[in-house]
């Protein structure tokens, strides 16, 4: 009896009636979605490149790797003159502010 | 030469959607409206709000299918699946059950008017008491007697384990039996 029942609710489970879907969905969808935009979640290293290119500039990488270079050689070439200039500056500044201090 | 969509996977469409192509996405939505718009009238049973519910669910794909990853070995249509029945539940909290149709065309046109009418009436008793099953229990039975779905499939939807899917459909049926004695 009770396996009788059990099948007929399997039966009437699976004779669930559905209303079709109107003709058109999958088009309306589709045309739809051609009005909207996506949402693109780029990398830093993407916008880099999209930035690159939006300028014209050769490839980053080169464009960073010449850059490293050229800050390196920048920084072994640095002549004394400039260090002892550099640490005569801030001298000066530490003078200027001593002042202040009392007021 | 156009490109053979039908022959490509769910998998390989997604990649190509993911970077913007109309025509990737065009047959994706042919290819599985229907199966979703089945499950959401099942839920909804109202037309307009299932069509609706797909139409949400495959406009949030395209404007966002990176949320679809690749890598994480899940079955588009599984994880799809997930998609329809959360905005299902998300458009039953929002509005108000709808009230099912009344005028449902008969099922079998050799039935004598008596038998089509007990068969609505039976329907229509089975929809409410289904709507009235705890949330879980409904999903579950609403995915394994939707057409190819598996039980273990159903379990993934749900993030439940095969024992837990079964246990969830037993009681749902045992609740269902208890309330439609007298049409069984």
């Amino acid at each position: 009896m009770s396996q009788n029942e059990d099948e007929k609710l399997e039966a009437i489970l699976r004779q669930r009636r559905v209303e079709p879907a109107s003709q058109d969905l999958a088009t309306r969808i589709i045309l739809k979605a051609q009005g909207l935009p996506q949402i693109r979640n780029i990398s830093l290293w993407q916008s880099v490149r999209q930035l690159f290119a939006e300028f014209h500039l050769p490839a980053p990488g080169y464009v960073l790797a010449s850059a490293l270079i050229l800050g390196m050689i920048v920084g072994f070439t640095a002549t004394p003159e400039n260090t002892n200039e550099t640490n005569a500056q801030i001298a000066a500044q530490s003078f200027l502010s001593a002042d202040e201090g009392p007021l | 030469m156009p490109e053979p969509w039908p022959e490509k996977e769910d998998r390989e469409l997604l990649a190509l959607v993911q970077e913007g192509s109309h025509p990737a996405f065009a047959e994706l939505v042919q290819r599985h409206t229907g199966r979703y718009y089945r499950l959401a009238f099942r839920y909804l049973q109202n037309r307009e709000a299932a069509e609706d519910v797909v139409q949400d669910a495959f406009l949030k794909l395209w404007e966002d299918p990176q949320k679809w990853q690749a890598e994480k070995n899940t079955k588009f249509t599984t994880w799809f699946y997930r998609v329809v029945v959360n905005l299902c539940l998300d458009w039953r909290k929002r509005k108000r059950p709808v009230e099912l149709n009344e005028d449902m065309p008969l099922i079998d046109e050799r039935e004598t008017a008596d038998q089509a009418m007990l068969r609505w009436e039976e329907q229509k008793v089975l929809e409410q008491e289904i709507a009235a099953l705890p949330e879980r229990q409904r999903t579950a039975l609403n995915l394994c007697f939707d057409e190819g779905v598996s039980n273990q499939e159903a379990a993934d939807i749900m993030g439940v384990n095969l024992k837990a899917l079964q246990s969830l459909l037993m009681r749902a049926k045992t609740t269902l039996k208890e309330r439609m004695k007298s049409y069984l």
